[in-house]
């Protein structure tokens, strides 16, 4: 057919739009409305996209500069902690070595927490934190030696001065890492594996400049002092263990005794505790006669064949027993176990079962780190817990001295004498594993109770307990 | 065709409002203590566990505080990036019930159970990414979990 143009738009004349479809078509305008929704929503989506995208980028930001300030804040103290360490070696009088140590203490407590905060992976950096952690510990104990008037020993002097050394190392490494990560060539989302996370699930590589941070130390020196941190701490020995090594049959039939052999059912052995500070047999077990299944868990040493730990979960009823009861049926329990002389201390009750601390009392001397807790289900005094590695640590027949100070002499050392209502003796623990004999004088201020420890032996104040009487039970800070 | 073009639009608009959500459930109010702390990372690391691992975990977030290696407070341990997979997965959240098993978990950890003897480091060996964490000495399995020194 001819196309005439006149003829069209003759024909097209006063329509307002020519549209290019068949007119005919039925599905037009429903394909055309359906297609005109999806590129609505596309365009949805992409706006969507583009406005998460923009929020990604500010996050990023914040947490970029999260992590800066904790870098920037750490470094910082590192530096001071390397000058002070330098004044250390210069100075001659006990109290200004009290206040540099104390500046020490209170920055490497402050290098620690934002070392925390630092996006590395496991173990990339422990023993730069456990440096730190050291070097604080170590300066709070000089400080104590300090206050009482005493300067640092040359043994000491030669420490700080190895100390002072890694401090230069440590603060050149980190000089070198806030180069890359000004430079742009380190981001703190590559250091672990936050960008990379999608497609890989393989370890991210340690980047060198933190694996120098942390070689820094590879070859520092043993640190041993009276403090919580120091290396003989992880060295400890159970003292109350002793014997030969008991096999599995034994350690089942010692679990036996304690609990009654009959209640004992399909007991298994989960697994060998080796390595750790007791090395142990690991059993589950059902204890017979309950309604439901009942799994308990216990641990028995293979040096002398004592249960370690009894662990049973249970939901408890209503409670029917007060906790003087609860006492009476743990000691019950220990003597029968083989623990003689224990006397009750602290306790706390929660949701119907009393934890009690039970510590070991010899010649009237009661002796605290010799521990053993009992839990007692309070709704038909089941044993239902029993921990007693304190005791397995530290319990021997101990060489207790005469006090060196009378029973008044100590009282003297006591700022709230008038407040003291009893006392006694006792041997207490330190957080250096060391035990300390002390009078113990328990009292009450204005309503707080307190306990405070003197020396028996050099009549220094050792430790200040606050008691808590609250209505999770008693407990002590 | 109709069908088709209705079952697009729903996925769209469905992947639009799934994206807004990062899977968390909201914190309840009210103060969170050191045991309710522990317990919800408890919750968030060892949920299925026997009540040996659970009590387990807690003892390692404890173990940790009292190392040189680690922060030393337990929120400073818990919420030491990349440590717990618990905090990056947003599980930490999760408020639990005071009666559950896990706070009596966190209870027992907190009194001084400690099924692992000083650990410090756990991992499942059928999701562990890290091969450095292979190199830690083993100390016990309990559960799904090796724990390691």
């Amino acid at each position: 057919m001819e196309y005439d143009e006149k003829e069209y738009l003759m024909e097209n004349r006063g329509r307002r739009h020519v549209s290019g479809h068949d007119t005919q078509d039925p599905g037009y305008h429903a394909r055309n409305k359906a297609k005109n929704v999806v590129i609505a929503i596309l365009a949805l989506t992409t706006l969507f996209g583009a406005y998460q995208h923009h929020r990604a980028v500010l996050l990023r930001r914040q947490l970029d500069a999260q992590y800066n300030r904790a870098f920037y804040e750490m470094t910082g103290y590192v530096q001071d902690i390397e000058v002070l360490l330098s004044k250390a070696m210069l100075t001659s009088s006990p109290q200004k070595a009290a206040d540099i140590m104390k500046d020490i203490w209170h920055r490497a407590e402050l290098v620690s927490t934002n070392l925390g905060q630092l996006p590395v992976q496991q173990g990339a950096l422990v023993n730069t934190q456990k440096f730190i952690s050291q070097v604080g510990d170590y300066a709070k104990t000089i400080t104590g030696q300090n206050v009482k008037g005493q300067v640092m020993s040359k043994e000491q002097m030669d420490t700080i001065k190895n100390l002072h050394e890694l401090a230069v190392s440590l603060n050149e490494n980190l000089d070198k890492f806030h180069g890359e990560l000004s430079a742009g060539a380190m981001k703190w989302e590559n250091l672990a594996g936050e960008g990379a996370r999608l497609f890989s699930k393989a370890d991210v590589k340690v980047p060198q400049s933190i694996s120098n941070i942390d070689g820094t130390f590879e070859n520092m020196p043993t640190l041993i002092y009276d403090g919580p941190y120091s290396e003989h701490m992880n060295n400890q020995k159970a003292l109350g263990l002793s014997g030969e090594n008991i096999s599995e049959d034994q350690a089942i039939e010692n679990l036996g005794k304690l609990f009654g052999k009959d209640n004992i059912r399909n007991i298994q052995k989960v697994s060998d505790n080796k390595n750790g500070v007791i090395d142990t047999y690991n059993f589950r077990f059902e204890l017979a006669g309950k309604k439901e299944a009942s799994i308990a868990e216990a641990d028995v040493s293979v040096v002398g064949g004592k249960v370690v730990w009894f662990l049973y979960n249970r939901d408890v009823g209503d409670v029917e027993l007060d906790i003087d009861k609860a006492k009476e049926i743990g000691k019950q329990f220990l003597e029968k176990s083989g623990f003689k002389s224990m006397k009750d201390t602290y306790y706390t009750e929660q949701q119907g079962i009393a934890t009690i601390n039970y510590a070991y009392e010899q010649d009237g001397v009661t002796i605290y780190p010799d521990l053993v807790k009992v839990k007692v289900a309070l709704d038909n005094g089941e044993i239902v817990g029993f921990e007693s590695k304190g005791y397995l640590m530290s319990h021997r027949e101990r060489d207790i001295p005469k006090p060196a100070i009378t029973r008044d002499e100590a009282l003297q050392r006591v700022a709230r004498r008038e407040n003291i209502l009893s006392s006694g003796l006792a041997i207490i623990p330190t957080n250096y594993g060391k035990e300390l004999f002390c009078y113990e004088f328990k009292g009450k201020l204005d309503g707080q109770d307190f306990l405070v420890y003197i020396n028996a032996m050099t009549g220094e104040e050792e430790d200040i307990l606050l008691i808590i009487n609250s209505e999770e039970g008693v407990l002590t800070m | 065709m109709r069908l088709w073009k209705f079952i697009i639009i729903f996925a769209l608009l469905f992947m639009f409002f799934a994206a807004l959500h990062t899977g968390q459930a909201q914190n309840s109010a009210g103060r969170i203590s050191d045991v309710q702390l522990l317990a919800r990372a408890i919750n968030g690391e060892a949920r299925g566990e026997p009540y040996e691992g659970q009590v387990a975990v807690g003892a390692v977030i404890l173990n940790r505080v009292k190392d040189s290696r680690f922060p030393n407070s337990i929120a400073g341990v818990i919420y030491q990036p990349g440590a717990f997979t618990a905090v990056s997965d947003g599980q930490i959240n999760v408020p639990i019930d005071p009666n559950s098993t896990v706070v009596k978990a966190a209870q027992d950890a907190i009194n001084g159970w400690d099924p692992t003897y000083g650990c410090v480091y756990y991992w499942n060996p059928e999701t562990a990414t890290s091969k450095w964490i292979w190199s830690r000495q083993i100390v016990t399995k309990i559960g799904k979990h090796y724990f390691a020194k």
